[in-house]
């Protein structure tokens, strides 16, 4: 067998240690932050000192296991706490987002594979270009179009605009590769049997593409679920905060409720790390695929 | 069918009648706009003399009944919409408003719901307070629009202090008339006119119908623009007049109610600060000079705005005169299917991603900021000054007056190199350790390979803004799990953020915590690719191991590696939310990167133009490397 060699060379026990000491480091602040979640209160200390503590004492500070289990940070932060609405502003933002802006990704994306019209490489490359605009840059304008000029500042449909059409770019990239690959002898076949454009876009080459639009359509939601800073820029109102700029404001400044922002965290994230977790093999092929064309 | 494209004549026709158009009509809509804004400003010019001048009246009044008394004699004296009211700390000294009647009558406290005319005095005093400690200039009076009448506040002094506010309500006088279009229209049909009679007798040569019509369009422009110009100087002068006739009025009024014999009627006429504009001088005459020099700017501005929309009509003529829109027209007919997929995407993102981003950097190029946005950029503009203020600076370390060095952390040049620094040092430890990590892991026969595999992905699925958080709670001085730890090994506690070694090493921890997995996947995945037999054939020919991964896996890693690390650097170069979220730039700024810096000038210092400056500066780092890597990419991949 090819490995047979090296495996003779290295003991599996210390790669074994080397991977479980990783794995600490890698898990421990997820156990950290359950540990605060469950623990009942809104302290960061996983225990209470005494006053002149011990190793062991402070060994217990740092067992990522509560000294009592309670499910009062979860409870209050959906109930007493405005945490449960923000998570429906965030969905609602990241789903109308992700139909927004998938839907005209679709269409342009098929135009920019199907077509040739002037003006077809001088829009990839823009769209490309585009993804090299510094956040703060855009942000400045942004902020004067969507707040000052159209008054859609703590607004759900003003974050749904900004973030549909800044993931148009990615999305359309995205989309053209699959649909390049889509072959042209179905739609031929199709033209001959007198179907326009339109029908074949619509029922031949949308349910080829399915898989490619579920994937562009997951990243562009969990882009939108965890967007902080437009999200922390737009939103003045704190009842239109979205769930990341409400967790920041548990912890952030003069707050200090680390209960409810680790129950909230784990509210939020349990979603996007499954989510995430079943994707990741696209998500690679895809970014290296779209760094490597350009 | 046959198209042939239309001639010449028709087509410079066309193009001038739209550059006409343009030019014309548009020029009309702006100057009607600009000269409804002029006769707001006058509007408000004059309520804010009246309410000087009733400001200046109510401070002589020895006491409270001699307010009342002026309050309401006052009141006689102006058209029947005025309102007063008279407000000292929480008490409503007079007022003639109609609600403050029976119970309500003056004097009285203010009630819980007229707060916000508490506050208001409030500000105003605080307003009057700073500027004369000379700070930055805020405003000492505060008028609101209501419908045409304007409510002006102004602050009440009795010897060089501020007691009170006395708010006036301005009835709306009667609005002037506006100008017609008939000037636009004439001059539209008499250039359309003249060019049908030249290009019925002129021979339809190009070049000559170019001339023509370019000859035409200009005489037109010049002449609707001198005209334009002359009537908005008439309207201008009317309106400095009618001020003057203000002042007059009130000085007159004051005299007889005071028996005073000398009013400086021209000091009433301010600005929102109350520094006299010194267009009234204290005769009640008006200062030919600065009168001259008030109408000439605002022909200036009314004449850029105008040669702006005269540069475009021209552009339209002469591309529709030459033919462009005529293809232009032809290719978006012929191709309409494939425009019309991708309109709406292209609409959108011109909008909200290419037109942010071109807005951003004529920002760059001006002094905006939060007291001036309400100005046209063109009123803003400082040129390059940002760009130098920024890169001109090289005052990174001085020497303080003790021997000890003091570092600038909000120079450019600190901000930027720690950007270096923090990018350089993540990307190795990306590498490294998630190469190293993948080798581990591609180890054959290993137990429990797919489970180490999604523990180690964990902390590149979590959203990043709450691994920024969970990190910025561990490293915290007293209950932070890292200080425990190092008390368990008998060191003392630390306060990470207050050095900025330290405290880039909390944020080095954070990101090296969240960014090797996408590392250690990408290798992973080439690694598996790799077919076993060279290593086979390699170890047949006697090579060590080390001389397998230099001969074998590092070359076939090159592919996914490369793109994976240009990737990684423009992220962590712009990994906004670590620094933001953990060290928020503690202590005193020095662990700021380039791009948490060009948010804090644009939204905490609310410098907009200096803020976009400095991330047009990042845009050019960036583009720059992203050049010099493809170049040495593709260099590399030649070899």
């Amino acid at each position: 067998m090819a490995g047979s060699h090296r495996e003779e060379r290295t003991p599996h026990w210390i790669l074994h240690a080397f991977l479980v000491a990783t794995v600490i480091y890698t898990v421990y602040p997820v156990l950290w932050v359950i540990t605060i979640a469950l623990s009942g209160k809104q302290s960061l200390a996983i225990a209470d000192l005494p006053a002149d503590p011990t190793k062991l004492d402070r060994a217990r500070a740092v067992l990522p296991w509560p000294t009592r289990f309670a499910f009062s940070n979860f409870i209050s932060v959906m109930t007493d706490q405005p945490f449960a609405r923000w998570m429906l502003n965030s969905a609602i933002v990241a789903i109308g987002a992700t139909i927004v802006g998938v839907a005209l990704s679709c269409t342009a994306a098929y135009a920019f594979s199907r077509f040739k019209f002037p003006g077809r490489r001088f829009g990839m490359m823009s769209f490309l270009v585009s993804q090299m605009f510094p956040g703060t840059l855009t942000l400045i304008p942004l902020y004067i179009i969507i707040v000052q000029w159209l008054g859609l500042g703590s607004t759900l449909s003003g974050l749904v605009i900004v973030y549909a059409t800044t993931s148009i770019p990615f999305s359309v990239w995205m989309l053209k590769g699959y649909f390049d690959t889509i072959p042209k002898e179905l739609e031929e076949a199709a033209v001959m049997e007198g179907a326009g454009p339109g029908k074949i876009f619509w029922s031949i080459v949308l349910p080829l593409a399915k898989p490619a639009i579920a994937i562009t359509a997951l990243f562009s939601f969990m882009t939108g679920w965890n967007e902080f800073i437009q999200a922390a820029t737009f939103m003045d109102k704190e009842d239109m905060y979205t769930a990341p700029v409400g967790l920041r404001f548990f912890v952030g400044g003069f707050q200090q409720q680390w209960g409810y922002f680790a129950a909230g965290s784990i509210i939020v994230s349990i979603p996007v790390v499954l989510l995430f977790l079943y994707l990741q093999k696209y998500l690679v092929s895809g970014l290296t695929a779209g760094s490597v064309k350009g | 069918m046959n198209e042939r494209p239309p001639a010449s004549r028709t087509r410079f026709g066309v193009g001038l009648l739209l550059g006409l158009v343009v030019a014309l009509g548009g020029g009309w809509a702006l100057l009607r706009g600009a000269r409804a804004q002029l006769e707001d400003d006058w509007i408000t010019r004059r309520a804010i003399v009246a309410a000087n001048a009733l400001g200046a009246l109510v401070g002589q009044a020895p006491d409270d009944a001699a307010v009342r008394k002026a309050v309401t004699a006052w009141q006689e004296t102006h058209p029947p919409g005025t309102r007063v009211r008279v407000i000292r700390g929480t008490t409503l000294e007079a007022s003639t408003e109609p609600a403050d009647t029976g119970e309500k009558a003056a004097p009285r406290r203010l009630a819980r719901e007229e707060k916000p005319l508490y506050d208001q005095a409030q500000r105003l005093r605080a307003g009057v307070d700073t500027n004369r400690e000379g700070g930055a200039p805020k405003p000492e009076l505060e008028v609101e629009r209501e419908g045409g009448a304007r409510r002006v506040a102004v602050p009440l002094e009795a010897d060089g202090k501020v007691t009170g506010m006395v708010h006036v309500l301005v009835p709306a006088d009667a609005s002037t008339g506006r100008r017609s279009p008939l000037q636009a229209v004439l001059l539209l049909f008499g250039a359309m006119l003249l060019y049908v009679l030249g290009a019925w007798l002129l021979p339809p040569r190009a070049a000559l119908l170019a001339v023509a019509s370019t000859a035409l369009f200009c005489l037109a422009a010049a002449f609707f623009v001198g005209g334009e110009l002359r009537a908005l100087g008439l309207a201008e002068r009317d309106g400095q007049r009618a001020l003057a006739g203000t002042v007059a009025a009130e000085v007159d009024r004051t005299r007889t109610l005071t028996g005073a014999a000398t009013l400086d009627g021209g000091a009433w006429d301010t600005d929102l600060t109350r520094k006299p504009r010194g267009l009234i001088t204290g005769a009640g005459a008006i200062d030919r000079e600065k009168g001259e020099a008030e109408a000439q700017e605002i022909r200036r501005r009314a004449l850029r705005s105008l040669m702006a929309l005269g540069a475009l009509g021209f552009v339209l003529l002469v591309v529709v005169g030459f033919g462009g829109a005529n293809r232009v027209g032809r290719a978006l007919v012929s191709n309409r299917q494939a425009y019309a997929y991708i309109a709406p995407a292209i609409i959108g993102t011109t909008l909200l991603v290419f037109f942010p981003f071109f807005y951003g950097i004529a920002l760059s190029f001006t002094d905006s900021n939060i007291y001036n946005t309400n100005l046209p950029l063109s009123e803003l503009w400082v040129g390059l000054r940002n760009y130098g203020t920024i890169l001109g600076d090289f005052g990174v370390v001085r020497r303080a007056a003790d021997g000890h060095w003091v570092f600038n952390y909000l120079n450019f040049y600190w901000t930027f190199l720690f950007t270096v620094i923090w990018t350089i040092t993540n990307v190795v430890w990306g590498v490294s350790f998630g190469l190293l990590l993948a080798l581990v892991l591609n180890t054959k026969g290993l137990a429990l390979r797919p489970i180490y595999r999604v523990l180690l992905i964990l902390p590149w699925a979590m959203p990043n803004y709450i691994t920024a958080l969970i990190w910025k709670g561990m490293f915290h001085r007293q209950f932070g799990v890292v200080n425990q730890v190092l008390a368990i090994f008998g060191f003392e506690p630390l306060s990470w953020f207050d050095r900025p070694f330290t405290s880039f090493l909390t944020a080095l921890a954070t990101n090296g915590w969240l960014s090797f997995p996408f590392m250690m996947v990408v290798s992973l995945g080439a690694l598996q690719s790799i077919p076993a037999d060279l290593y086979e054939a390699a170890r047949v020919d006697g090579a060590s191991r080390w001389q397998q991964f230099r001969a074998i896996t590092l070359p076939s890693l090159k592919p996914a590696l490369v793109p994976a690390v240009i990737l990684s650097v423009v992220w962590t170069f712009n990994m906004f939310n670590i620094i933001y979220l953990v060290t928020a730039g503690e202590p005193g700024g020095s662990t700021e990167i380039l791009i948490t810096q060009a948010y804090k000038y644009a939204f905490q210092r609310y410098q907009y133009g200096y803020a976009a400056a400095y991330a047009t500066i990042i845009f050019a780092i960036l583009l720059v490397y992203g050049t010099i890597q493809n170049r040495v990419t593709r260099a590399t991949e030649a070899l």
